[in-house]
């Protein structure tokens, strides 16, 4: 056990070269599929938790089912539409970074949807009869309210990123995890444990700890800044 | 003279608001008084837009209409900040704050503001707009007697110089006498009374409003 992890801080200073490949194909594919599911679901999470339409509920329910998702479910279905038997066989995506990403972005969309439109809807009621009171335009108000939710906003990014970063499921069966080319952090650590070469795993098993506990380290110092 | 239709409310069929229709002349202040759950605050809401009445009347066209809600909102930003987003005259927006005495509390987060500082910076960003009609729902329920003594000199002011027709809802009688031109009593939605602040406040003819002005009396 200690030697294993002497031997994994060895091998990160070392800047081992698969370990390299594993962390960017990982960073790629997570600040991909985040940013794309933070381009979806902030304008879709504004509008649930701001404004009121017919049909709105059922979209909320449909979204906290999706936000359940099991990412293996998720996997199979991508892997089903894009195989040798699926309607989107032809794009040759399956076993490529490219439908790593997709997958994610189906699965944490509905995480931002959720955060974004939770934090929304408690403050949309107040804001808007205050600035309606104040005779703001749909757009200026719409505007403030954004403004309002910019920690959150951000809040639910990091979330959606770190599920992404530490998913393993859906991106194992849609990318293979392929050495130097869909192996990320997760992949890699199952596959070397089941190899019994534990060093790259404890190394990578290191590394995806310190993102996480970078990443709520930020979350918990905006949510001290947001109570001040 | 500004023209209100009859409007009426109804929530799962319980009528919260039955209001039978008046004209509202410039330059006047109208008290709403009533207990709690009267409908003073609905009827503002749906004057303001807010809320649609049960017959979905758009009441205004081309009339402005300025509404402080009974909760306000701080925006995150500095209290003079948003002060400025209700008009954009920084000379107005310090003398507003010099009357009201938040001028320390200027560059202050709007969040940290206790609740009676809360309602001056609202009531500050409001006058900072013109209107036609101004609804203020229980601007100074928050405040101390000095602040709201300040209040309603700068709302007696405040109308003087853009000639508004102002409806301020009040729980407080001592304020509708000292500023109030016109009362409407609201009593279980419905308007009980309505006249001059003398002839309501001192001899009200209805029963429903002496029962009330012998409760909230001296
Ligand atoms: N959205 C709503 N749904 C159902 N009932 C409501 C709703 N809004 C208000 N009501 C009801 O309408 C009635 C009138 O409420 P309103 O807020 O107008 O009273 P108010 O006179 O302003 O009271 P207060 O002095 O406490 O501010 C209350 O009984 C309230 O419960
Ligand atoms: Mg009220």
């Amino acid at each position: 056990m200690k030697t294993s992890i002497l031997k994994a801080i060895e091998l990160i200073l070392s800047m081992d070269a698969e370990l390299i490949d594993i962390l960017s194909v990982t960073a790629k594919m997570s600040i991909q599929s985040s940013l794309i599911a933070l381009l979806i679901g902030l304008p879709i999470g504004i509008i649930l938790g701001g404004y009121e339409f017919p049909g709105k509920n059922i979209l909320l329910i449909l979204n906290r089912t999706l936000m359940g998702t099991p990412p293996v479910v998720c996997g199979l279905i991508f892997y089903m539409l894009f195989s040798g038997v699926g309607p989107f066989r032809h794009l040759k995506l399956l076993f490529t970074v490219e439908i790593m990403v997709l997958a994610q972005v189906f699965l944490i969309t509905p995480i931002i949807i959720g955060n974004v439109e939770s934090f929304i809807s408690t403050i949309a009621p107040n804001v808007k009869e205050t600035a309606k009171g104040l005779g703001f335009s749909h757009i200026k108000t719409l505007f403030l309210i954004i403004n309002e939710s910019v920690y959150q906003i951000f809040s639910a990014y990091l979330l959606a990123f770190s599920r992404s970063i530490a998913e393993v499921g859906a991106v194992s069966m849609v990318g293979g995890a392929i050495s130097w080319k869909t192996n990320v952090m997760t992949t890699a650590i199952m596959q070397y444990t089941n190899r019994g070469n534990f060093t790259l795993g404890v190394a990578l098993g290191m590394i995806l700890l310190s993102v996480s506990l970078i990443v709520n380290i930020i979350i918990s110092i905006m949510q001290r800044r947001l109570s001040k | 003279m500004i023209k209100i239709p009859p409007l009426k409310k109804t929530y799962s069929s319980r009528t919260v608001l039955d209001f039978p229709g008046t004209d509202l002349e410039k330059g006047r202040i109208y008290a709403v008084i009533g207990s709690n759950g009267s409908g003073k605050s609905t009827f503002a809401k749906i004057l303001s837009g807010m809320i649609k009445d049960d017959d979905k009347q758009k009441l205004f066209k081309d009339i402005a209409v300025g509404y402080m809600p009974q909760r306000n909102y701080s925006f995150r930003m500095s209290v003079v900040r948003n002060i400025l987003l209700g008009g954009k005259d920084p000379s107005l927006a310090n003398e507003l704050m010099e009357r009201l005495k938040i001028s320390h509390l200027k560059d202050k987060r709007a969040k940290s503001l206790s609740g009676g500082e809360t309602a001056r910076m609202a009531l500050a960003r409001l006058m900072m707009g013109k209107y036609d009609i101004v609804i203020l729902d229980e601007p100074t329920s928050a405040m101390d007697m000095e602040s709201s003594l300040l209040t309603e000199e700068l709302i007696k002011e405040y109308v003087k110089n853009t000639n508004c027709a102002l409806i301020l809802i009040t729980h407080s009688l001592q304020q509708a006498k000292r500023i109030a031109d016109d009362v409407l009593f609201f009593h279980k939605g419905s308007l009980l009374e309505y006249g001059s602040a003398e002839k309501v406040l001192y001899e009200p003819e209805n029963a429903e409003t002496k029962k009330f002005l012998e409760f909230y009396g001296s």
